[in-house]
């Protein structure tokens, strides 16, 4: 009989597995066989499916290891969603090439590092698990974001990431060591039991607890008023990087503000309700109207990514199964289509060495394939049906209608207009404008094929919606 | 399968199709377009043959369950409203296709684009599920972009922005409402059919219509468009290739008003009585102060494009009456002013290619080079002023009548807004089509043979409609009467 907490850990076995084999190659192989590392890395991580699904089909939702790790159908979808971001990631940092001038296997290596931190965050059910586990995604991040050794701006937005980021970690940990002295345990459990009686309203020093943790998770997340790192790091980092940072490490964040708020302050949702739906408003408002002046494309994702951040947060304002479910929704669209926007981008700066937007015109005459991904993946981006983008809103907005944040409701429903507005600049700019150097650019096979999955999925998920919101359902708090 | 669907299903899977076609191949990418789009016509006039005379309610209805958890379903039905604009779209959207032959740049591109864009907006006709309604809604107005921002000329990069933004600011504050409507309503369905009957029963407080009417009212206004909402529309017109144009002013804008009367007047009817008196009023500076501006345009497509949303306003007029004339008048005219305007924009078109021009004076004496595509025009110039025999006149004729007992000074005005129509109309025909003949289109080419097609097919049905106008008449008022005997019935409800 194998005991059930190793069942539980057998797909964080796995990448430690996987990271343990490409440590080895990387010891035995050379600089140039980079690419088939990547590959086997991307390919590595796929079994992590079945595994996932298999441990969803035949294992009880339980506390285990005496109540440190959590198996429950959150955590799952999840460390599902973390899987395809990580895999994609490792399909673009192929793209990269010679940009990565030494330590390409370090580079799959932290990739790897990362993914297994955000498999024990969405695990943990412990203050301390939980802490050294966004430590680990936190620490990876910072050096994967100063990677490019040469390039000032690579080590500009570590030394910025790393900063504002240790002060975020200080804030969680404060914060966490609050509840600890007013709850007495750092077991999610007994926090939960401890919390039941204070059901009308808050103490002072719980309050102040919560605000704290609250403000760390929300510097991952990257809502206002703690994401003015967000541009200069999305535009120094290696672009994979910025993407992994945007999808992997957001999801992150929004799970432990899951955590946090919608499992253990369930009961006080009406004091922490209002300041969460007052935060999505004004991040949706920013990253929106900060995104329009933006040149170079991956500060203005950066900025929309911070838009895409209040979203998310409308879903946890409401405190409602349905706004729980329109996040996670909101959150698988928002993987692919994100991450299409970012295979573009990778692949367009390999060949051109550029991330401005005034570079990509005339994108529809040298790639058809790679400016249609980008268009359908920017209209999904902005929430245009029939795409997967689309269908999130709805449900996120729907949420906010019907618990009455009208006014949310409203700022989110604008955004898409404001939003549209500059992504279809883009849009005009690969269609219409003439191109200056009318080469070709090429596309290899793995990045074709991933940007096929991503279109699939986002037209899928736009059109075939009821799976997807089933499993956003199965893993929302009720 | 049902034909609803294969109507909706046609253009979505003709630009499927289009995707796998050699880029080189453009007489392949045509053929199968005009297929997309054919077949379309010929299921709307079965439909419109068969269609049950005197008989109430939707026909040709399909449901299946989407998300039954949220009460969406996929459900295509057609009532006599809808039935009729249904037939304008489609044959505006063939014509359209035809007309395009003569793009010979990025062919494929924009057979796809203009398919997905009469795909959505036949969508939103046959909707009755208020979720795909609006998803319909969305996807008819974003294919507009490229197609205005490509193919387009004149400002377009400016014009197709502007247009965008609007439509879709309206599209969402719609949304907002009919969330709201969803939120309040208690039934938890988008189910349009559903809807009606249960919010007969249950209708929702009045305070709470009169709050969520302008959400809806506001948010379709944009794409009516409705004064003081209106500027992107004639920029839009002016910006836009010839066959967007003619879907643009002759459909699309008719999706506001058909949003307004289907689902803001029949679901919050109080609200409708409290807000359609300001929308009466609103129609004057459509009608008086479009036809002015429309005046003083020297360019021939922002004239018919100030001009369209000039008629707009009647339509809009005739919603506002909420008695059977005017409805009945508002339906038709959507139909007629469509054909008008799709031949208008049409023959402007042909005119453009050619001459690279389109200030009106510029022209001068085309009817000597030129004969039938200056008749076509001068046709669509006699039917836009309301010269009977045509069924603008007719349906024009219906909304006066239907707003001479509620609205007598938007009536008035409207009766001036035909005179004002009148004078630029035909001030625009003496100056671009007789006199001497301007010598630098001395070799200009007339439509000849095939490309005669689609001009014959829109005025035969302007021809038709006008002379015989209870053909689609019998059916519209059968349709408009379900409307109204609804709202009679809330009425009776509310004051008990």
């Amino acid at each position: 009989m194998i005991p059930a907490g190793l069942l539980a850990l057998l797909p964080e076995l796995w990448i430690g597995l996987l990271f343990s084999a490409i440590l080895a190659l990387d010891l035995r192989w050379k600089e140039t066989r980079s690419s088939t590392m990547g590959m086997l890395t991307a390919v590595g991580l796929m079994p992590l499916f079945p595994l996932l699904w298999w441990q969803h089909s035949s294992l009880h939702p339980a506390d285990l290891l005496s109540g440190m790790y959590r198996l429950d159908p959150m955590a799952l979808l999840f460390k599902g969603i973390f899987s395809a971001s990580a895999i994609l990631v490792t399909l673009m940092t192929r793209e990269l090439g010679k940009t990565i001038q030494r330590g390409h296997g370090e580079f799959y290596l932290l990739l790897l590092t990362a993914t297994l931190g955000m498999f024990f965050a969405a695990s943990s059910a412990n203050f301390i698990m939980l802490f050294v586990s966004l430590e680990l995604i936190a620490i990876t991040f910072y050096v994967l974001t100063a990677y490019l050794q040469t390039d000032l701006h690579s080590l500009e937005a570590g030394m910025k990431y790393l900063v504002l980021g240790s002060l975020a970690s200080g804030l969680l940990l404060y914060g966490f060591a609050f509840i600890y002295g007013a709850t007495g345990s750092l077991q999610f459990s007994k926090i939960q039991e401890a919390l039941s009686h204070h059901q009308a309203s808050l103490p002072v020093p719980l309050l102040f607890g919560l605000l704290l943790a609250l403000s760390g998770i929300l510097f991952k997340v990257a809502a206002v008023p703690f994401q003015l790192w967000v541009p200069d790091v999305y535009q120094g980092a290696p672009t994979p990087v910025t993407a992994f940072l945007s999808v992997g490490s957001k999801a992150a964040g929004i799970l432990v503000v899951f955590r946090v708020l919608q499992e253990l302050f369930l009961l006080q949702a009406h004091q922490w309700s209002p300041i969460i739906a007052w935060i999505a408003g004004l991040t949706i408002a920013y990253g929106n109207l900060g995104a329009i002046p933006q040149t170079n494309i991956k500060r203005l994702l950066g900025y929309s990514s911070i838009g895409h951040a209040g979203y998310l947060l409308i879903g946890i304002a409401t405190a409602t199964t349905l706004g729980s479910a329109g996040t996670n929704f909101y959150l698988i669209s928002y993987l692919f289509t994100n991450l299409a926007v970012f295979l573009v981008v990778t692949a367009f700066s390999r060949q051109t060495g550029s991330d401005e937007i005034r570079d990509y015109a005339g994108l529809s005459k040298r790639s058809p394939f790679l400016a249609a991904a980008m268009f359908i993946a920017l209209l999904s981006l902005a929430g245009v049906p029939p795409l997967a983008g689309f269908f999130g809103k709805f449900l996120l907005l729907m949420s906010a209608v019907t618990e009455g944040y009208l006014p949310l409701a409203i700022v989110g429903a604008a955004a898409v207009v404001v939003s549209l507005y500059y992504y279809l600049l883009i849009v005009y700019t690969m269609y219409a404008d003439k191109p200056e150097d009318p080469t070709p650019i090429p596309v290899s096979a793995p990045v074709r094929l991933a940007l096929l999955l991503c279109l699939v999925a986002m037209l899928g998920i736009g059109i075939w919606q009821g799976p997807f919101l089933r499993i956003s359902l199965a893993a929302s708090f009720q | 399968m049902n034909p609803i669907t294969g109507i909706l299903l046609c253009p979505i899977v003709g630009s499927l199709i289009l995707l796998l076609v050699p880029q080189r191949r453009s007489n392949w990418v045509r053929w199968i377009s005009t297929v997309a789009t054919g077949i379309p016509v010929l299921i709307c006039m079965a439909l419109l043959i068969q269609f049950p005379r005197g008989h109430a309610g939707y026909q040709w209805v399909q449901k299946i369950p989407w998300i039954p958890a949220l009460g969406i379903q996929y459900q295509v039905g057609v009532d006599g409203i809808s039935l009729t604009l249904l037939l304008l779209h489609v044959l505006c959207g063939f014509t359209g296709v035809l007309i395009s032959y003569r793009i010979k740049e990025r062919v494929k591109e924009y057979y796809i684009f203009y398919l997905l864009l009469i795909g959505g907006v036949a969508g939103v006709f046959v909707s009755l599920d208020l979720f795909f309604f609006y998803l319909f809604y969305e996807m008819a107005v974003i294919p507009m972009f490229p197609l205005i921002g490509i193919w387009g000329s004149g400002d377009k990069k400016y014009a197709t922005m502007k247009l965008t933004l609007y439509l879709t600011a309206g599209a969402v504050l719609a949304l907002i409402g009919l969330l709201a409507l969803y939120a309040v309503s208690g039934a938890h369905s988008f189910d349009l059919i559903f809807l009606e009957r249960y919010l007969t029963q249950n209708p929702i407080p009045g305070h709470l219509q009169k709050w969520l009417f302008p959400f809806l009212l506001i948010g379709f206004g944009v794409i009516a468009p409705m004064w003081p909402l209106h500027s992107w529309s004639p920029m839009g017109h002016a910006a836009a290739p010839s066959a967007v144009s003619m879907l643009h002013a002759g459909v699309l804008m008719k999706l506001g008003s058909y949003a307004i009367l289907r689902i803001a007047v029949q679901l919050l009817p109080q609200g409708a009585y409290t807000w359609l008196p300001w929308v009466a009023l609103l129609c004057i500076m459509n009608i008086i102060y479009g036809g002015f501006v429309a005046l003083a345009q020297k360019d021939m497509k922002f004239l018919i494009g100030y001009s369209s949303s000039s008629h707009m306003g009647y339509v809009l007029l005739g919603i506002a009456c909420l008695n059977p004339v005017g409805l009945n008048g508002a339906v038709l005219l959507m139909f007629a002013h469509g054909l008008m305007t799709a031949t208008a924009f049409a023959t402007v078109g042909h005119v453009y290619d050619q001459t690279h021009t389109r200030i009106i004076s510029d022209w001068g004496g085309l009817a000597r080079r030129i004969p039938f595509i200056s008749t076509a025009f001068i046709i669509a110039a006699m039917a836009s002023s309301g010269l009977p025999g045509f069924a603008n006149f007719v349906s024009e004729l219906l909304v006066f009548f239907g707003a001479w007992n509620s609205y007598r000074w938007s009536a008035l005005a409207a009766v001036f807004g035909i005179v004002i129509t009148a004078f630029y109309m035909l001030r625009a025909v003496r100056t671009a089509f007789f006199g001497p003949l301007n010598m630098r289109w001395a070799e200009l080419e007339d439509a000849a043979g095939f490309e005669r097609v689609p001009y014959l097919i829109l005025i035969a049905a302007l021809l038709i409609v006008g002379c015989w106008p209870r053909f689609l008449l019998e059916i519209i008022s059968s349709s408009t009467g379900t409307v109204l005997s609804h709202l009679t019935h809330l009425e009776t409800i509310a004051k008990l």
